[in-house]
C-alpha cells in the first residue's frame, strides 16, 4: 500500500476495444451509441472529418444527454460554417431553455460566422428570437454590434426587444447612439421602463 | 508518452530564466504577430492579448534568430510544417509561465484528505489504486506537494494504493520535475520537518528524495490536444490549477470536457481559486467542503 506508479496510459489505451476503426464513417456510427461516453468521443473526434456538420448539427436536435450536446457543440463552434451556424439558429427556435441558451453561448463564439446573418435573426417576425439575437450580441466581438444595436432601437416595434438592446448600448454604446436613443424614449413616452433605460444608457455612452 | 528531449536541462531550479535576446535586429510586425497568436492558439489553447506583444516578440525574435530562419515569414513556415514538430515544442517551452511552488494553494490540498479521499474510498467497490492527475504539473512542486500530504496527513495511504500522474506541455519543465531539484524560494512554505524528511541538501537547493521522485509518473500532454488527452481516462482527482486563466473561453470550455471523461463518474476536478468551468460547469455539481470548493462529475450514470 502507498504511492505507486504503474505505467499510466498502457493499461487504458489497451482496455479500449474499438468497435469502429477511426474513420468518418464509424465515427458516424458511434455517435448514436448507447454508451455516452462513446458518443462524446466521436463528437470530438467528428471534428477532423470534411462536411460533417449537418450530421452533427441532426444529432444535436436529438441528443437527451446534455454532456454529449456540449461536445457537439464545442466541435461545431470549431467548424464555425454556415450549416453548423445554422444549425444553432435553429435551436434558439427550440421550447427547451436550456437548448436555447447552449446555442446563445456558441454563437457568440461565432462572429465571423454569426455577423452576415445577424441582422436577418434581429428581423426574424418572432420577438423572442430578436431578443436571444441581442443576447448573443452581448458578448459577441465584432465592430458592427453597435450599429446593429442601433438599428433595432430605431426600427423594432417590440418593447422587449428594444429593452434589452438599449441595456446593451449602455455597455457598448458610443456617442453614436444618442440620437436614436432620444427617438426610442419619445417613441416609447408610455413605457417607464424604455424611459429610464434610455436615459442610464445616455449618462453611460463612451464619448458622451 | 516519453518526451523527446536531447540533453539534460541547463537550469533545474525553480522558475526558468529566459536569456534576453540578443540585438537581432529582426522585427514582427502587427499582421505577423496576429497570424502567430491565431496559430499558438489552436495548437495549445494559451491566448496573448495585445498587452503580451513585447512578451511573444521577444521569444519570436530569439527563435527566428536561433534556427537561422532569417525572418518571421520563414521562421512561421518552419513552425507550421516541420514534420516532427521539434520547432513548435522548443517554443511551447520559451512561451509557457511555469510559476510554481510548494504547498501552494494547500487547502484544497486539505481538502483531498479530509473530504475527497474518504469520500472516494468510502464508495469505492474494488482494490484498484485510487488515480489523481495533476495537470499541468510544471516543475513538479503540486504533484510531489500532494504525495508529502498522501504520506504525513491521510491514514488511508496505509490501506490504498495511490497513483499520481502530472503531465505538462512542456518538456523542459518535465525533465526539471523528473530531477526534483528546486530553490529555496520553491521550498519556503514547506514545513520543516517535511522539508528535512523528503529532500536532500544539494549545493543550490533542494532535491526532493529518491522514494519521492519514483512515486510520481511524468508525462508530457498538450490539454488542447485530443490525440494526448484520449488515453487519460478513470481518475479519481484530478488537479488544474492556474492553467485555465491562460485559456480563452473556447479551450477552457474544451477543456473542462475533457475533464469529463477523464474522470470516473463522482470523481472531483480541483481548480485554482481565481478559476472557473465556464459554462460547461453545468456538467458538474459544485461541492462545497469546509476546506474547498470543488467540481463533481455526477455520479448517476446518464
Ligand atoms: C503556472 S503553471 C501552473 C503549475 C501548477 N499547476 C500550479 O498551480 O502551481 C502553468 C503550466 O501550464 C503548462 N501549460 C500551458 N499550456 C498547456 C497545455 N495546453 N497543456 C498542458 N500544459 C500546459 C505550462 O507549461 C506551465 O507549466
Amino acid at each position: 500500500m502507498g504511492l505507486i506508479k504503474t505505467q499510466p496510459t498502457v493499461e487504458s489505451v489497451t482496455e479500449e476495444v474499438r468497435k469502429h476503426p477511426r474513420d468518418c464513417a464509424g465515427l458516424l456510427a458511434q455517435l448514436i451509441d448507447p454508451n455516452p461516453t462513446v458518443r462524446r468521443w466521436a463528437a470530438r473526434d467528428l471534428a477532423d472529418c470534411p462536411d460533417i456538420s449537418a450530421a452533427l448539427v441532426e444529432r444535436l436536435h436529438q441528443e437527451a444527454d446534455i454532456s454529449v450536446r456540449e461536445v457537439i457543440l464545442t466541435t461545431l463552434t470549431g467548424l464555425g460554417d454556415a450549416t453548423s451556424v445554422a444549425g444553432l439558429v435553429e435551436c434558439l427556435r427550440s421550447e427547451d431553455a436550456a437548448r436555447r441558451n447552449e446555442a446563445i453561448e456558441a454563437m457568440r463564439q461565432l462572429p465571423d460566422a454569426v455577423a452576415p446573418i445577424i441582422r436577418g435573426l434581429l428581423a426574424d417576425p418572432d420577438p423572442d428570437v430578436r431578443i436571444f439575437a441581442v443576447n448573443i450580441l452581448e458578448s459577441l466581438c465584432h465592430p458592427e454590434v453597435e450599429r446593429w444595436l442601433i438599428e433595432v432601437i430605431d426600427r423594432d416595434p417590440h418593447v422587449n426587444v428594444c429593452g434589452a438592446a438599449v441595456d446593451l448600448l449602455g455597455e457598448v454604446g458610443s456617442g453614436a447612439a444618442r440620437e436614436s436613443l432620444l427617438r426610442l424614449k419619445a417613441r416609447f413616452a408610455n413605457e417607464p421602463y424604455i424611459r429610464f433605460a434610455a436615459d442610464l444608457a445616455l449618462g453611460r455612452l463612451r464619448d458622451a | 508518452m516519453s518526451p523527446t528531449f536531447a540533453s539534460p536541462p541547463t537550469w533545474p531550479w525553480g522558475v526558468y530564466v529566459t536569456p534576453e535576446p540578443a540585438e537581432t535586429g529582426i522585427t514582427i510586425s502587427e499582421a505577423d504577430f496576429q497570424k502567430f497568436r491565431e496559430f499558438f492558439y489552436r495548437k495549445t489553447g494559451i491566448q496573448f492579448d495585445s498587452s503580451k506583444r513585447y512578451f511573444v516578440d521577444k521569444r519570436l525574435a530569439e527563435r527566428i534568430e536561433a534556427t537561422g530562419s532569417g525572418s518571421f515569414r520563414g521562421y512561421f513556415m518552419l513552425l507550421r510544417f516541420q514534420v516532427n514538430g521539434e520547432e513548435l515544442q522548443a517554443l511551447t517551452n520559451l512561451m509557457t509561465v511555469n510559476e510554481t511552488y510548494f504547498f501552494r494553494e494547500e487547502y484544497q490540498f486539505q481538502c483531498l484528505v479530509d473530504s475527497l479521499l474518504p469520500e472516494i474510498v468510502a464508495r469505492k467497490i474494488d482494490r484498484r489504486p485510487i488515480r489523481i492527475w495533476v495537470m499541468p504539473s510544471s516543475s513538479g512542486e503540486e504533484p510531489y506537494s500532494i504525495a508529502i500530504y498522501l504520506l504525513e496527513r491521510w491514514a488511508g495511504i496505509h490501506r490504498w494504493d495511490v497513483e499520481i500522474i502530472a503531465s505538462d506541455i512542456d518538456t523542459r519543465i518535465l525533465a526539471q520535475a523528473r530531477q526534483g531539484l528546486y530553490s529555496h524560494r520553491s521550498v519556503q512554505y514547506l514545513p520543516a520537518d517535511y522539508l528535512q524528511r523528503y529532500f536532500k541538501r544539494r549545493a543550490e537547493g533542494y532535491q526532493i528524495c529518491d522514494d519521492l521522485r519514483q512515486s510520481v509518473e511524468f508525462t508530457r500532454v498538450n490539454l488542447s490536444e485530443r490525440a494526448d488527452t484520449r488515453s487519460y481516462r478513470d481518475f479519481d482527482v484530478i488537479f488544474c490549477r492556474n492553467l485555465l486563466i491562460y485559456f480563452d473561453d473556447v479551450s477552457r470550455k474544451t477543456a473542462t470536457e475533457t475533464f469529463y471523461d477523464a474522470l470516473k463518474p463522482g470523481g472531483f476536478i480541483c481548480l485554482g481559486h481565481s478559476e472557473s468551468m465556464s459554462r460547461s460547469s453545468s456538467l458538474y455539481k459544485v461541492r462545497k467542503f469546509p476546506s474547498a470548493i470543488v467540481y463533481q462529475r455526477p455520479l448517476e450514470v446518464s
